[in-house]
């Protein structure tokens, strides 16, 4: 271009109030945000609320909670992983195929995607260990807790 | 130019320095990173991926705050810099968040078992992610110098709201991310030599953006002056 087009210089005002509009934009989508999703947005189910919800057998749903003490049990010639998960009031027998994540341990919080059968035992076809947010490094005389998630 | 040599010349200072300690910085922090902290109990040595990711995050939002800053100043004043500022900042941003993104996902698949899930954290910062990478296109389908600067100021100063949104995020029901470790209320629960690498880390990321920083800065103030000359103006 070697003419420049006279430009239309917005008013000192007008900047300003579109600064000010922009900011009210971000505040009103941050509040909203904040409401909704706070409640709404749901990873995972605990396996009460799968309960309360009635999950038809076969839908896809994830479940989250602790994997019970004494229960984890894989057999690595059959690759079948069982163990039962809980949140401290309602128990589901998780029932799956291959390895377990290295980090999933009794105790220690875990998330499964899959579905239910029709025995109400849970089908998982993903196995998701959950781990807290405290680090410390390993010492020979205790092992760290888990925790609930 | 005398004032311009001048300020040629130490612009130039003031990038050698930022170079020199980013590079003191990353030498400093791999080595406690790598070799001085200790791995964790649970995860083992992976954990080591935190002294690159959480640096990256943090990094992420303070440029995105930056662009925010910027972006009102643009609109507020209209001077060219506070735009120079935005884009460069928001390239950083892009730049770090993709990286924390990166290392996440390496670091959960090994933990989680997963290389990514739809998870509150995860969601919300991809959303941000992919804001600030319409942002930068936003910036490039036009070249008129001050409607770009504008529009973009406004999608600069609304995206900001990302920031607390992906950081609260952990804490809504039934996340699968771990809560923030060091912000928390009761206290950092790490153990002290993690702490003081992870914030060691955190120093030398903070360096490399202020670095890459005022070397963007440079460049599209260069990059507006040769568009004013062009016009004319």
């Amino acid at each position: 271009m070697s003419v420049a087009r006279p430009r239309r210089q917005a008013g000192i005002g007008e900047r300003r109030l579109l600064a000010l509009t922009a900011l009210a934009i971000a505040v009103a989508i941050g509040y909203v945000a904040f409401q909704n999703l706070n409640t709404s947005a749901v990873y995972y189910l605990t396996p009460t609320e799968a309960q309360e919800r009635k999950i038809a057998p076969g839908a896809s749903v994830r479940l989250g909670g602790q994997v019970e003490p004494g229960t984890l049990r894989y057999e690595p010639t059959s690759r079948d992983l069982r163990f039962i998960l809980t949140d401290g009031v309602t128990r589901t027998v998780v029932v799956g195929k291959g390895a377990p994540p290295a980090l999933l341990r009794e105790g220690a919080g875990a998330v499964v995607e899959g579905f239910f059968a029709t025995d109400l035992s849970f089908r998982a076809t993903q196995v998701i260990a959950k781990h807290d947010e405290v680090y410390v490094p390993p010492s020979p005389s205790r092992t760290p807790p888990h925790r609930t998630p | 130019m005398t004032t311009t040599a001048l300020r040629g010349s130490s612009a130039s200072w003031i990038r050698l320095s930022l170079g020199l300690a980013s590079l003191a910085g990353a030498l400093v922090a791999s080595v406690m990173a790598l070799v001085w902290a200790p791995p964790d109990a649970n995860q083992g040595e992976v954990q080591r991926i935190m002294y690159v990711h959480v640096p990256s995050a943090w990094t992420a939002y303070l440029a995105f705050a930056i662009v925010f800053v910027a972006s009102a100043g643009w609109l507020w004043t209209r001077r060219r810099i506070f735009d120079a500022i935005a884009v460069a900042s928001a390239e950083i941003g892009v730049l770090f968040t993709g990286l924390a993104l990166v290392a996440g996902s390496i670091w959960a698949k090994p933990t989680w078992g997963v290389w990514w899930t739809w998870e509150p954290r995860l969601i919300t910062t991809a959303v941000m992610f992919v804001m600030y990478v319409g942002y930068l296109l936003l910036r490039s389908l036009s070249a008129d110098v001050e409607g770009r600067a504008t529009r973009a100021a406004v999608i600069g100063v609304v995206a900001v709201v990302n920031i607390p949104i992906v950081h609260l995020s952990v804490t809504w029901m039934n996340a699968l991310h771990q809560l923030p470790t060091v912000l928390r209320p009761d206290g950092p629960a790490m153990d002290g030599r993690m702490l003081a690498t992870l914030i060691v880390s955190v120093l030398a990321f903070t360096l490399i953006c202020a670095w890459l920083m005022v070397a963007r800065v440079a460049l599209e103030t260069s990059r507006q002056e040769r568009v004013l000359d062009a016009r004319g103006a």
